[in-house]
């Protein structure tokens, strides 16, 4: 029961976050899912952020700081509740994959089975491994998080070299997380990490069920859940209590958020729904703050909008409904919204990179670094391994969803006519550009490459998972639909 | 703008359906490797770490650097279940400090030497030494 009133001021720090910013759209079950599912990672989010922050500036009464952000955060979705708001006059989504019945409720038993068949083995997992399944549950994120919590004022040592393995440059975003909820229990019980590493994983079901919902159709939305539901070991590594499904979390937040608003731009001038941008961006930010990976992200999210916002061609968008002089500075607008959203957690990473971590083991030693990057030798195992990664890495059985995906897109054979937005076109150049960065990273890494990319290849696949499915049926089912203006 | 559905032909209904069966396969797999309820077996971190450690670190100062010396087969395991259990103390693989853990859960503990000098044996392999020579 002590754990109910600073859950209930997390997910509603997170909701009058994501009220304040994201406009209603669509059906009320998706919008609620959608608003359900962001509560849950911005409210873990701003929690981590507070905690995190009150060590860092010695503040001990949190049970007084928590209220006071949310009050903050009510005050302003409070006073701007009534300011005018662009109306939405997009209609609701038509299903664009008109299944006959018998294989739509097929599908929505299918889903039905499979969501239960999630829990179920979540619930059972969580029970088996009270700590974590794995070291890095225990050896990197719970124990940082027990640092946090347990040491009061020597927070800082356990950020040290003196640990080994114990990757002391790691952001803080569970760490921290976990820690805000033990500093209200007054004691590091287990049944936290669980439940954090539950709800990640959920919400990142219920947050591609709605954004697809609200983009696509509830086919659309089912069909995207369920590969992701069925991928075993995205439900295993999410039940895990490692920080991975929570960054799938956030890069998926991420990339929905920008479709969400580039779609709507299609409608009404994007300068002025800058509340889905920001989204965006502090999810980007919290994908940096959750691990090293994140960062890597954020970089790509960021070259990527550059480099779609302000291509030319883009300026020669008809399907835009904005004046064609005013969108230079309408996209100009966007990116610094969002460089403006992503900037707190930026700074904050800065500061915990340069003033309490250690120096990362990764680019310890740049000259030898530099001439693992031109060795060939390198890039054939990488490739070799990305190559049965990709068959793999979700624990299947029988057929890879890696396959799956692509063989419902070449055997249906549909027409495919639509252009994708901007949206669309950033979020694939960031995920490329994010997978380009693991594969430089496996180039440069100090230790036996095997070893590396044994321990972890599977796991970056699974950061990237929940945004390829999610951006695949964004633009599957698109010409089953003869569309007439 | 509105939409016209056209009627799906049989090879998008075909492929749709291969893909939920394929998929439905996958949560086979997962109900298959779930621990199966009355027969669930907490793992043994607990009994390791906090449980194994607890009469120790009522011993150990509440922050701060203490020693570490272990089993040469596989230290960095049983490492790792002291340095969670003793956290927020940070634990060093070094004999190099004034206060020493020793941690043999599975060989008995070597015989004091010149500069490690035996506290407290708490039993189950879990040993405090002082070294003399530390500054």
């Amino acid at each position: 029961m002590a754990l109910v009133l600073p859950a209930l001021l997390c997910l509603a720090s997170g909701l009058a976050l994501v009220c304040l910013a994201c406009p209603r759209r669509g059906p009320i079950a998706s919008d609620l899912t959608l608003r359900a599912s962001l509560s849950v990672g911005y409210g873990l989010g701003i929690f981590s952020l507070v905690f995190f922050l009150s060590r860092a500036f010695a503040v001990t009464n949190l049970v007084a700081v928590d209220p006071a952000v949310f009050s903050l955060l009510l005050i302003t979705f409070l006073l701007l509740r009534n300011r005018p708001r662009t109306p939405s006059t997009s209609p609701p989504p038509t299903e664009t994959l008109d299944l006959p019945r018998w294989l739509q409720r097929m599908l929505t038993a299918a889903f039905a089975v499979s969501l239960c068949a999630a829990v179920y083995s979540a619930v059972m997992r969580t029970l088996t491994h009270p700590h974590g399944d794995g070291w890095d549950a225990f050896s990197i994120w719970n124990l940082h998080a027990r640092f946090l919590f347990r040491a009061g004022p020597y927070w800082r040592d356990g950020f040290n070299a003196l640990i080994p393995w114990s990757h002391p440059d790691y952001p803080l975003l569970l760490p921290a997380a976990i820690a805000h909820f033990w500093n209200y229990l007054g004691c590091d019980d287990t049944t936290v990490p669980a439940v954090i590493g539950f709800l990640f994983t959920f919400s990142t079901v219920g947050l591609m069920f709605s954004a697809l919902s609200i983009l696509r159709g509830r086919t659309s939305a089912m069909l995207g859940s369920l590969a992701l539901l069925t991928t075993p070991f995205f439900v295993e590594l999410g039940t895990s209590q490692y920080a991975d499904v929570p960054l799938s979390f956030f890069v998926l937040a991420t990339i929905s958020l920008f479709c969400l608003h580039d779609d709507r731009g299609k409608e009404a001038s994007a300068s002025r729904q800058p509340g889905l941008l920001v989204l965006a961006g502090l999810a980007a930010g919290f994908a940096a703050w959750t691990k090293n990976e994140g960062l890597l992200f954020l970089c790509a999210i960021l070259a990527a909008r550059v480099l779609i916002l302000l291509r030319p061609e883009i300026r020669r968008d008809p399907s835009r409904a904005v004046p064609r002089e005013n969108l230079p500075r309408e996209n100009w607008i966007a990116l610094a919204t969002h460089l403006v959203a992503v900037a707190p957690a930026f700074l904050l990473i800065a500061w915990f990179k340069h003033s309490i971590a250690p120096p990362g083991d990764l680019f310890s030693d740049p000259a030898t670094a530099f001439h693992r990057l031109i060795d060939p030798t390198r890039f054939w195992a990488i490739l070799r391994w990305y190559g049965k990664g990709f068959l793999r890495f979700g624990h299947w059985l029988l057929i890879p969803g890696t396959l799956l995906l692509p063989g419902l897109y070449f055997a249906t054979g549909l027409e495919r006519t639509r252009r994708p937005q901007a949206g669309f076109r950033s979020s694939v150049l960031a995920l490329v550009l994010t997978f380009a960065g693991y594969f430089a990273i496996y180039l440069i890494t100090p230790y036996d490459i095997y070893w590396h990319l044994r321990f972890s290849l599977t796991r970056l696949f699974l950061h990237l998972w929940p945004s390829t499915i999610f951006l695949f049926f964004l633009v599957f089912p698109c010409g089953t639909a003869a569309r007439r203006r | 703008m509105h939409q016209l559905s056209k009627p799906l032909s049989p090879r998008v209904t075909i492929a749709t359906l291969i893909f939920v069966l394929g998929c439905l396969l996958s949560t086979v797999r997962i109900l298959r490797d779930a621990p199966i309820p009355g027969h669930v077996h907490t793992d043994d971190v607990a009994k390791n770490s906090d449980q194994r450690f607890a009469a120790l670190k009522a011993a150990l100062p509440s922050h701060g650097v203490v020693g570490y010396v272990g089993e040469s087969g596989n230290p960095i395991a049983d490492y790792y279940l002291a340095q969670y259990a003793l956290a927020p103390l940070v634990i060093d693989r070094s004999p190099n400090h004034p206060l020493v853990i020793g941690n043999f859960p599975a060989s008995p503990p070597p015989s004091p030497s010149d500069h490690l000098q035996l506290l407290t044996d708490f039993g189950n392999g879990v040993l405090l030494f002082a070294n003399k020579d530390a500054k």
